[in-house]
This record gives C-alpha cells, structure tokens and sequence, in this order.
C-alpha cells in the first residue's frame, strides 16, 4: 500500500515537473523575444493590455495611497512641521529631531528597549522552540499540548497585561508574593522594583505571545525529513545529536525569520509597559513607543513624535539590513 | 515594457497621492473676527458634546429637554448634541478631522496646555458680553487666562485639591472621622495607626499618567513653594528645586514609605486604582480632588457613609492648594457665529440652574433619578450668594452626605487657591511623575539630585517652547 502511494507521489510529481520544464525555456525565450522588440509608447501599452493592469491595480494603489504611504510621506512631512492643526503647519528644518536628540529621556528610552530586545531574546526566543520540540515528541497528547500553548494567545492582550498587573502585586497578597512565601522568599516589588521590571514585562509578553509562536515551530518541525532521525537513530545518535544536527539546522530558516520579527516587536514595545507601569518606576520602563505616544498625546507635539517614529523606524531598517547581512550564509540552505 | 508599467504605476500613485492629498487637507480655520462683526441672528449649527450615555436616562433625557428649549428661545441655534468627552488621546485628531464638538468640557488640567498651543477659541470679549459670565469668580477665571489675561474657556464648577480619607477606617484605626488631621505631622501619625490598627494602607499617593507630579505640585503650594515662576520678560523658570518645598513634600513621602512603612506596597498607580483602593477600603488617605465623592460611591462601590474630605493640611508658608474643576471651551475650528452661538448654550446649559429655580430643580431631581450624587457646589464659581439660593432650590434632592464634606468646606474660606504651572504644566508633572517613584521605590534616592535633574529637564522642555 505505501508502495503504492509513493509511487503514484511520484508519477504525481514527475507529471507536474515534466510540463514546467519543457515550458520554461519557452517561456525564457518568449520574454527575450518581447525584450528586445520592446516599445515604450503609450499606444503600445494600452495595446498590451496596459489599461487592463492599471484598472485592476487601482484598487489596490487606492487602498495602499490612501492608507499607508500617504499617511508615511505626512509622517516624513510632519517631522520637518510645528502645527497645531489649527493654523498653517511651520516648516522649521531639523527643528523636531534636534529636540528629540536634547531630550534626557531618549537615553533612558533607548537604553531601556535594548534591554527588553535583550531579555526577550534570552527569555523569549528559546522558549516556543524547546516547547515546540517537546510537544513534537508527543504522540497522542499533542493535539491537547497544542491548544493548552495556545490558550494565552486567545485572551485580549489588555485583560492579560491588567491580569499579570494582579499577580505582580508586590504586597504579600500578589499570585507570585504568595507562591514565593510557601519557599520563605520575598515578597519582591516586581514591577515596583527598577531592576526587575523590564524582565517582568518580558515573562508577561512572552507568556502572552509564545503560543502562536509555537504552533509555527511545530508546523516547521513537522517539514524536517523524518528519515534523517531514522537514520540519525540507526547510527546511535542520541536526543541530544539528533536535536542539534538535525532539528536545529533544519529549522534555522524559521528561526532566524522568527527572531528578526522578535527584534522588530519588542523593539515597539508599548501596550505592556504601557498599560503595567505606565513607564515607571522612575522612567525604568520607559520604551521608545511610549516616548513618541508621551510626544503625541501629553504634550500634543506631533512633529516631536513623528520625528522619532522616523528615526525608530530608520533604526529598524538599518537593524533588520545589519541582521540579514549578519546571518546570510545561515540562510543559505 | 516593465519599466513602461513601473512609470505608469508611479503616475498613478502621484495621483493617487495628490487625490488624497486634496482629501485631508484641512480646511483653513475661520479667523476669529471682531464680536461687532458677528451676526448673532444667523442661522447656525453648533455640536456640543458630553450628552449623558443611554446608562443615565434621566439626565440624558434632561439635556436633550433643555436643547429644544434652548432651540425654542433662539430659533436661528440648531444644536447637535454627542456623547463625545474629553480625552487627551482623541482630542488632536478630532480637531484635526473637523469632528470636535463645537464646545466640550475639558478638566482643569488641560486647558493651559490647549492655550499654548492655540487649540482653543479665544472668549475674551464673548465672555465680557455675557452678563452672568462676566460675574465669574477672578480666581477660578484666572485657570482659564493666559498671561495677557485673555479668556479660553468658561469654568463652571470647580474644588480644590482635599485630603480624601475612608471614613470607616478612621473609625476601625481609633481615630475620629469627624477630626481628619490638619497637618502634615498629624497626616502621619493617622497614617502609621491606620497602617498598625487595620489591613488597609495608611496614605498612598498617585505617581503614574502625570498625576504623581499634579500631587507633588500640590503639596508643594502646601509646603510653601511654588513650581514656576514668570519673569518680568514673560519668561518661564522652573524653580521646585530651588524653593525647598518640593523637597519637604518628598521627604514627607520618604518618611510615610520608609521609615512608618505606612504607604503599603505599591507605587506605581493612576488615579483609578487610588480610587479603587480607596472604594474598596484599602486606603485610608490620599490627596486628590475634594468632588471624589460621585467617583468614590458610583463607579468604585464606597458606602456613602465612609467617604470623608478634608481641607489640604497647609504648612505655616503654605501658598495654598491647586484648584481643580471642569471648563467649557470652544473648538477653535468655530467660527465667530458658533463661537457666540456655544456660549449661549454653555451660559444656558451650565449657568440657568444658578440663576434660575425650575432649572436648578429639573437638574437635580434627574440627577437624583438617576442615582448619581446631588449636592452643593463645593467651590462658588459664580460668588457666594448665587450659589446658597442654589443650595436652597436643590435641597430637597440632596443625597450626599454633605455634613461629610464639613471638614473641607470650613477650610475653603482660608486656603488660598493656586494655579497650575503656567507653562508646561503636564510635561513638569511628568517629569515629577518619575521623581515621585524613585523616592518610593529606592530607599537611597537622592532628592536634591533627583529634583536638581528634573529641573533642569523641565526648564529644558520650556526653553524648547
């Protein structure tokens, strides 16, 4: 039976390459054929269907205009404007970055939201992929271990800040005060405490966000080839081999997509703190986020808070670029 | 032939771009003309925000009343109402989207803020026309005044900051509900027997969302210093470091949270959970508004019985305590037509009651309908005796414990009333917010470091203007 499945796999396959492959050189030679017979008039453009293409994509150019590069370029055009929305906007050059530069608390910002990438990458990152290799080695519990790690991920994201506010109580009476007094410890401030307030966010985020990272985990280790672990068993290796030389290879892809989207997050970290501490105690919490929403919303400068939203936006860029370059060679399968 | 597409796309995303670009541009705000040029006879269209939710009928029911009567004495005034508020998040974009009411009721707070960055309509000479306006109390008037002694709002009901306490944990410590303490010294002996007599924290103060600055101000007016001081050049020095009073009030803070450990256990909190503990009768002492009593008993569940207010305890040098209130200001997008137009609704809506009996009393008895607090005005805004005929004309449908609130009302005669900080007033308090935490949470903090630093922060965030 099995044999036969994998042969018709296979006829399967071989069917469907077999086409591909005859039509891709025509296919190569067509467009050298267009390319060099290529006109750039109007005429000919509508003749090949040109109007057709605009039609269809307008929609689309509408949507994205309207609601994601205009308000981009207002971003950019805003940064370089005083206005209160009342009057005329001023064009005042470099005038809102300079203050941003000049405001002590960007430091602390900063320094801050490095320490959450920091501490999420440490906490956060490892977490759903020894979760999703454990769940991977269940056999008839794991539909049930799936949906217990995904549960968190269902709970609105400001009832489970607002309900681990309640167990960081830091009076004897808080859910962790209580589980470290039955050990004779604490009670610790938690989020009241400055040096354990950005870890603490950090437990609380991942906790809330490590289920659907999970389920992509487990959805990546079920692409690894099987036979590599029969084999890798044959040969004697034990859990710890095969986890390192063939799981963790296999599923690097993932791994270094999920961190980079990890980097981008927390570095835009904002609801938790937010909502927790509102930045203290004493500006410890204070991320990037919550300075530019501190801008918008306190002081209603927005040419203050789209300056630094730029610039934010500026160190993504350079930061994603930089870890792309950083790990090209472990991308290359 | 790609690239001819590429061109083509990147014209049409041009003129997509100019299309939306025509879109949002807003619309030039009309200029605030000359009252003897407006004609106050036009038919005009005003929106007015703050209509009561369908949860409270009867007041809604008697907004919506008091619109066609307004509608019938002006025939030319058509007035949308809206359950829009205030709120510091939505404010920007619905004066920037032409949604922001025509005139809304802001806090106290804010208004300074909207002055300096010219996001409120100037009333001046409306207000010089009203003749129920003009009677405002000058100290309650100069909130809404810059430093040319223009007008930008209309306050219409205003406290000062009080020592807010929980009657029934005084009474549970030994102490006597009837006696709160009138100084600082007697503020913390309460403090620590409450702390030692009962589960619940002694005094507690605000410190998240700018409020742990608005309190420090307050307690330094009531220690003797003021935050900011104008120049005779009009400008703005901040000076809390330097007057020594800002200091006392930390050290205040130092000894409650370190030493008598009488300000429990957390440190990070907004105005809603000092309400809640409070409510819930887990705080016994707090500084906030003295009109706590409709948040304490309708939203956070306090027995009317325990809510008790106090005048600020005040220091020998104190300066007196901040005002706090709510304002009816104008959009600035109106034009001179619905400018006039809204202060003849806010004069109706906000001042008839004062002036008028039925009015008073349709107010009142919808409010008491309602279940929510009727009682005296706590701070006169239109002078003493406009607001005992008031008292008067509501009496019957008074359901306050008001001899609860004697402890506060006997002090208003003698507690001067301060201002907030004219310039910058929300980014000091932020500021202050972080210094607040640090002398809670770190037992070294170092306080004239700490303020040295805020202060210079802050004249840094003034100077940028």
């Amino acid at each position: 039976m099995s044999d036969l499945t994998a042969h018709a796999t296979s006829r399967g396959r071989s069917a469907t390459t077999t086409p591909d492959g005859a039509a891709s050189p025509r296919g190569m030679s067509g467009t050298r054929g267009l390319t060099r017979r290529r006109s750039r008039t109007p005429i000919t453009w509508v003749r090949r269907g040109g109007l057709s293409t605009l039609v269809f994509m307008l929609p689309l150019l509408i949507a994205f205009g309207f609601f994601s590069w205009w308000p981009i370029l207002r971003s950019v055009m805003m940064s370089l404007q005083r206005t209160n929305f009342v009057g005329a906007a001023e064009w005042i050059g470099w005038t809102n970055f300079i203050n941003v530069f000049n405001d002590p608390l960007l430091a602390t910002a900063v320094w801050n939201t490095t320490q959450y990438t920091l501490v999420s990458v440490l906490i956060g990152f490892p977490v759903p992929i020894l979760l999703a290799i454990f769940i991977g080695e269940l056999r008839r519990s794991r539909p049930v271990a799936s949906v217990l790690v995904y549960l968190p991920v269902i709970i609105p994201p400001v009832v489970a800040v607002l309900l681990w506010k309640q167990f960081y109580a830091p009076d004897a009476n808080g859910l962790f005060n209580q589980v470290l007094g039955w050990f004779g410890a604490g009670p610790l401030g938690w989020i009241n405490d400055v040096d354990l307030v950005i870890p603490a966010i950090i437990v609380q985020a991942t906790w809330a966000g490590f289920g659907g990272t999970t389920i992509i985990y487990l959805a990546a280790l079920r692409s690894v080839q099987t036979e590599l672990y029969e084999a890798a068993e044959m040969d004697g290796a034990k859990i710890w081999r095969r986890f390192w030389h063939i799981t963790l290879p296999q599923m690097r892809g993932v791994m270094l997509i999920m961190l980079l989207l990890q980097l981008i997050g927390v570095f835009q970290i904002f609801a938790e703190p937010y909502i927790m501490t509102g930045g203290g105690p004493a500006n410890r919490s204070v991320s990037v986020l919550m300075l530019i929403y501190r801008y918008a919303f306190i002081q209603g400068d927005y040419g203050k808070a789209t300056a630094l939203s730029l610039l934010l936006a500026l160190a993504l860029c350079l930061l994603s670029a930089l870890y792309l370059w950083a790990t090209r060679r472990w991308s290359q399968t | 032939m790609r690239l001819s597409r590429r061109c083509v796309a990147t014209a049409a995303l041009g003129t997509t771009m100019a299309l939306a670009l025509g879109a949002c541009a807003g619309t030039d705000p009309e200029s605030e003309g000359d009252p003897a040029d407006v004609d106050t006879d036009a038919p005009v269209t005003i929106t007015v925000g703050n209509l009561a939710p369908t949860e409270n009928p009867e007041s809604r029911e008697n907004l919506l009343a008091m619109v066609e009567e307004f509608e019938a004495d002006h025939p030319n005034i058509t007035v949308e109402p809206e359950e829009t508020t205030w709120s510091s998040d939505t404010f920007i974009p619905m004066l920037q989207g032409g949604t922001l009411p025509t005139t809304l009721e802001i806090p106290f707070t804010e208004i300074q803020a909207l002055i300096g960055r010219g996001q409120v309509y100037d009333l001046t000479d409306l207000v010089a026309g009203s003749e129920a306006l003009s009677q405002l109390d000058p100290s309650i008037l100069a909130t809404v005044q810059d430093s040319d002694g223009n007008i930008y709002g209309v306050p219409y009901q205003a406290y000062t900051m009080g020592l807010v306490y929980h009657r029934g944990l005084f009474t549970e410590a030994g102490l006597d509900p009837d006696s709160p303490p009138t100084t600082w010294e007697e503020v913390r002996e309460a403090a620590q027997q409450i702390t030692e007599n009962t589960d619940a924290t002694g005094f507690a103060t605000m410190t998240t969302d700018n409020t742990g600055g608005w309190t420090l101000s307050t307690l330094s007016y009531a220690f003797g210093g003021a935050m900011e001081e104008v120049d005779d050049d009009g400008n703005a020095n901040a000076i809390f470091a330097d007057t020594g009073a800002t200091a006392e009030a930390l050290e205040f803070y130092r000894t409650l949270r370190w030493e008598d450990e009488s300000m429990g256990a957390n440190f990070l909190m907004n105005q809603d959970d000092i309400m809640n503990d409070l409510g819930a009768g887990q705080l016994a002492m707090t500084v906030n508004g003295a009109d706590s009593y409709g948040n304490l008993v309708v939203n956070r569940g306090l027995a009317p019985e325990d809510f008790g207010v106090a005048g600020l305890p005040q220091s020998e040098d104190a300066l007196g305590t901040l005002a706090g209130g709510a304002i009816a200001m104008v959009s600035p997008n109106a034009t001179p037509e619905e400018a006039a137009a809204a202060l003849e609704w806010i004069e109706f809506v906000k001042f008839q009651r004062y002036l008028n009996e039925d009015a008073a009393v349709e107010f009142a008895s919808s409010r008491a309908a309602d279940d929510l607090p009727v009682y005296p005005p706590l701070l006169p805004v239109l002078g003493g005796e406009v607001e005992e005929q008031y008292t008067e004309w509501i009496a019957e449908y008074i359901n306050a414990p008001v001899e609860q609130f004697e402890p506060y009302t006997s002090t208003i005669a003698d507690i001067p009333l301060v201002p907030e900080p004219p310039v910058k007033a929300q980014e000091l308090y932020a500021t202050l917010d972080a210094v607040v935490q640090a002398v809670l949470t770190e037992e070294d903090a170092d306080i004239d470091t700490l303020l040295s630093e805020a202060q210079t922060s802050v004249q840094q965030q003034i100077d940028a203007g």
